[in-house]
């Protein structure tokens, strides 16, 4: 009719007529998001250090009592938590029956996707969760949620003297428990831990018998190997301790580097997640190594593996992968989300019924006064620092390196 | 009406064009199609294509030079053409498009042989195998290719040995135990559904007196195929093509399982790894790599299509149809379609049926079987306390959560295809029912996690007309709708495609009204690519993780909320549990719309 001929040009055409209707329909909402976005981001990176007062603001009125407490959250009926771990749903069940007349509504998200969905709903002024229960994303959670005010931390006064650090003062908040991604072994082909050196995984010994998950789809695996290179120094040290000479590069830029592209060298196996890894040393007998999370040794029987983490590794055993507590900015039960943050804390001696869900084997609870269920105490275990502002700015470097691997 | 240049026309007559060109209701139902598509589609992707050519503060970590909220091409030029770009895009791209390409040509020859089996031959048990074609589709995908490891597995990914293995003491090679092969496979098993479903509906309206005229002018079988099926199907063929093309370059659960032993990436796992590490924008140039990639792929498509005239195969004349005798081969054909669908689909589902019985995994004993993880009350020694899925106090929610979710969405993802699926066939040679086709498929491509944050903020505050929709149900079944239009419609318009126009002319010279000629004679007619439509959807739809997910606000449990939290904490046999009641729910679903939907896909539309 008005085009009668068709040409290629027409699907151009219709796209762009498509996008013209549409932009004239969105006008007044894009110009909102769009000049929202621009000055939000840059503001908050500028001011970094202005906007983190306000989140230390609210550690200061962490002396409300518990009654207290319980008394305005009843008012308030319920807690909305966002977690990346189903431990909350543990911590959750028995915190309603302690304290009736609180619902606790727990969400589970991967960390990743809970910054989106969070930015995105107090972007638009929607202000749903209460409490955040999130593991860094190489240190993105701090830069672009801590930074910027949209996670806020909290830790009670009464609480935070037995409260180990980093994670008292130095850390982006409390962590309630602590784990890392460390070495497995199967137990019914080695009495003990057959490597003490990272280096070792690089000697013919271990030829095509390192597994670990991937680290391109799992950023806290990349953690550890961005915190080699940060530290290259340590590792270098390690691989003179090792073989009794300084290392060679061989064309890469430190220590850290070379140890990843040695390990390929030495034909590491790269599978889809820690499951995986574990059933390929776990499962039949196994002479192979896999890398893993410390926490999944809690799931040695039910998946019928015989594994054993190392906990002690030169230079250093791992870098922590915390199980960080926030509160939301503008959390719209505040008082329940606190009450439910002290339970999940133990509460002020750490024997709290509602802290047991992670106190488990292979996670430590950074209290002095709350014993571990594991052999080696929170303070013995040798973990580099997990360093968020080199970690989020070093890891895309590393990640790129590790791409080129293949 | 309008073949020459507009330039000379005169005002009036402009006018009067363009009030009949809009009096015709393909273009107005099109024009607010297109309105439709636009906002819940094209915008989202202008937004992801905008950001690409702005830094972010994000991009600091990449490189010193980002200036954040100015312009720049540093991500194309990252992705594109930079020391990363071999193992960042080609290298992946090259093993997605091969692995598009052979899915689909496999999905094809599995899809179409089926079909054309079930639907213009005499071989028997016709409802039994197309019910058990279905079954694939209802598994979850990573279930095949897990299922494919524990035949071909080697040595490489240790655990305990592969069956071939251990059976023939021959390890197999790694290029049959992971990535391309076992990948291409899974995949095809999965989705060659898409292609019986959509080509059994173009057979199955096919007028039979054509092949009968070709066989008594004396052409032998081959040719009859060749030269008389094959083209009145090929726009259906090549829709399904296109179809299980993206959803195969797409998918990241299967290639990332199966890939990642080999170092086999594809666009899709390094897509998802971007996105996990925080580097958007570089997500969001994978992605519309994938967009632009199959833009093309649909433009040709046109092409090939747009050129033939017509395909229209139902008109007014009833018609008898007469089926192509197997002769002897008639049973043997039956027995081999069977046993296959049974290999690849009651074996698996029995076996996870067994395993949500069995309170051990793995120990085959009668000792070990149990009713626990269905109606078992509390039990510390079993999943540390976890009651049987029965006794899950918000089972019965998510239940009806689920049910209501897929229901709705599906019945209308359903309608909405068809309309413009409609839009499509009848605007073929318009720009309008070219846009409608193009722009309607592009859901596929769009990263799950990207079109639902963009939701978010497009959804949270009240837009125009729009109420704030964040946080309701509604906006879960927009979602869900948006995304399965690429199969909706393209469904929708292989089966409008061979409705002769005849059928509505004649109806509007009685003065029937573009609704009711709907309703009467489009809506029936297209009764079975519908019914396909829905069941696709509806299967899609419960199975749906990672939309709902995040757009899901604390009050909305769904089945596969409760599947999440299973398989976080390791309880695979819950996880059974609540897939076998996701499976019994279809299949009573399936049933139903056969008995009372008259829908049954063995037979002729219409339910002649």
């Amino acid at each position: 009719m008005f085009i009668s001929k068709k040409k290629p040009a027409l699907v151009m055409m219709t796209l762009v007529s498509a996008m013209a209707i549409m932009s004239a329909c969105g006008d007044n909402k894009s110009s909102n998001t769009l000049s929202n976005a621009v000055p939000s981001n840059t503001e908050a990176s500028s001011n970094a250090n202005a906007s983190a007062p306000a989140a230390e603001q609210s550690t200061a009125p962490a002396a409300e009592s518990v009654d207290e407490l319980y008394a305005k959250a009843k008012e308030e009926g319920k807690v909305v938590v966002y977690s990346t771990s189903g431990r909350a749903n543990d911590a959750a069940e028995t915190f309603m029956k302690q304290y009736p007349g609180i619902k606790v509504e727990v969400s589970k998200v991967k960390s990743d996707e809970m910054m989106d969905k969070v930015t995105k709903e107090q972007d638009a002024g929607q202000f749903n969760p209460d409490v955040i229960i999130t593991k860094e994303v190489s240190g993105a959670v701090e830069e672009e949620m801590v930074m910027q005010g949209r996670y806020l931390k909290y830790l009670p006064e009464d609480i935070a003297p037995m409260v180990d650090e980093p994670y008292r003062t130095q850390a982006e908040a409390y962590a309630n428990y602590v784990e890392f991604r460390t070495l497995f072994y199967n137990k019914s082909t080695y009495a003990e831990a057959p490597v003490t050196n990272w280096w070792d995984l690089t000697t013919p010994e271990f030829k095509g018998k390192v597994y670990t998950a991937d680290p391109l789809s799992s950023p806290a695996f990349m953690d550890l190997f961005t915190t080699m290179v940060i530290n290259s120094d340590d590792m270098a040290a390690a691989y003179k301790e090792k073989f009794g000479e300084e290392i060679k590069l061989n064309g890469t830029e430190n220590a850290g580097y070379e140890f990843i592209q040695e390990l390929f060298d030495n034909g590491l196996i790269v599978l889809k997640g820690s499951d995986d890894v574990l059933d390929a040393i776990g499962k039949t007998k196994s002479d192979a190594l896999g890398l893993a999370v410390s926490g999944d040794v809690s799931k040695n029987e039910e998946n019928g593996w015989t594994i054993a983490p190392i906990y002690d590794i030169k230079p250093k055993t791992s870098v922590p992968d915390s199980g960080y507590f926030f509160i939301a900015n503008k959390a719209p039960h505040e008082a329940a989300a606190k009450l439910f943050l002290r339970w999940m804390m133990g509460e002020k001696d750490g024997t709290g019924e509602g802290l047991a869900p992670f106190n488990e084997v292979g996670s430590w609870v950074p209290r002095s006064d709350v014993k571990t269920k594991n052999d080696i105490s929170f303070e013995e275990l040798n973990l580099w620092l997990f360093d968020g502002d080199k970690l989020y700015n070093t890891a895309p470097k590393v990640r790129d390196f590790w791409i080129k691997q293949k | 009406m309008a073949n020459k240049p507009a330039v000379t026309v005169k005002r009036p007559r402009l006018h009067n064009q363009t009030l009949n060109w809009l009096t015709n209701p393909v273009h107005l139902i099109g024009l607010a199609a297109l309105l439709f598509l636009a906002y819940t589609i094209v915008w989202p992707v202008l937004k992801i294509l905008y950001t690409t050519f702005l830094w972010r503060q994000q991009d600091v970590r990449l490189t010193g030079e980002a200036d954040p909220g100015h312009f720049t091409l540093y991500h194309w030029t990252r992705v594109l053409a930079s020391d990363m770009s071999m193992s960042l895009f080609y290298k992946p791209i090259l093993n997605s498009l091969g692995v598009g390409f052979a899915v689909s040509a496999l999905s094809m020859l599995l899809g179409c042989g089926l079909a054309w089996l079930v639907v213009r031959t005499n071989i028997p048990w016709k409802k039994t195998i197309s019910f058990l074609a279905v079954i694939p589709y209802l598994l979850p995908s990573w279930i095949l290719s897990q299922a494919w490891l524990t035949f071909f597995k080697n040595g490489k990914i240790g655990g305990t040995p592969g069956i071939m293995q251990a059976l023939l003491h021959v390890s197999p090679p790694d290029w049959l135990s992971y990535g391309f092969v076992p990948i291409v496979f899974s995949l095809s098993i999965h989705d060659s559904v898409f292609f019986f479903l959509i080509v059994g509906a173009a057979l199955s309206s096919m007028n039979s007196q054509l092949e009968e005229a070709a066989s008594v002018s004396g052409a032998k079988r081959l040719t009859v195929l060749r030269r008389i099926v094959f083209p009145l199907v090929l726009p259906s063929i090549l829709s399904g093509f296109i179809l299980i093309f993206t959803k195969a370059i797409s998918s990241y659960g299967v290639p990332a399982l199966l890939g990642t032993p080999v170092n086999f990436y594809m666009i899709s796992t390094m897509l998802y790894s971007s996105m996990r590490s925080r580097l958007t924008t570089e997500a969001n140039v994978l992605s519309l790599t994938l967009m632009i990639i199959s833009m093309v792929t649909i433009y040709l498509n046109q092409r090939v299509v747009g050129r033939r005239r017509s395909f229209v195969t139902v008109t007014g004349k009833d018609s008898a149809r007469t089926l192509t005798s197997l002769g002897r081969w008639r049973y043997p054909a039956a027995g081999m379609a069977t046993a296959g669908m049974i290999i690849i689909s009651v074996v698996p589902l029995l076996v996870l049926l067994l395993q949500s019985f069995m309170l051990k995994e793995g120990e085959y004993s009668l000792s070990n079987l149990t009713m626990h993880y269905w109606w078992g009350g509390s039990d510390p020694d079993i999943n540390t306390g976890e009651k049987g899925v029965f006794q899950n106090p918000i089972f019965m929610l998510a239940l009806k959560n689920s049910l209501y979710i897929a229901g709705v969405s599906s019945v209308i993802a359903a309608v909405i295809g068809l309309i413009l699926g409609y839009v499509v066939a009848r605007g073929r040679q318009s720009w309008l029912g070219r846009a409608v086709d193009q722009v309607s498929f592009l859901p596929y491509l769009i990263p799950g996690i990207s079109l639902a944050a963009i939701y978010i903020s497009m959804f949270a505050k009240p837009t125009f007309i729009i109420p704030a929709l964040y946080g309701t149900i509604t906006l879960l079944i927009l979602i869900t709708v948006v995304k399965e239009l690429p199969f909706t419609v393209k469904a929708g318009s292989a089966s409008m495609m061979q409705i002769g126009r005849e059928l509505e002319e004649a109806a509007q010279i009685s003065g029937a009204p573009w609704f009711t000629r709907f309703r009467r004679i489009l809506l029936p007619l297209n009764r079975k690519s519908l019914m396909s439509a829905f069941l696709l959807v509806f299967i899609g739809a419960m199975k749906e993780m990672e939309l709902i997910i995040l757009l899901i606000t604390p009050r909305t449990e769904t089945l596969t909320t409760i599947t999440f939290y299973y398989a976080e904490k390791g309880y695979e046999q819950l996880m059974n549990v609540i897939l076998m009641i996701i499976i019994a729910i279809v299949m009573t679903v399936y049933f139903l719309a056969v008995k009372f939907g008259k829908a049954d896909l063995t037979q002729g539309i219409g339910g002649q």
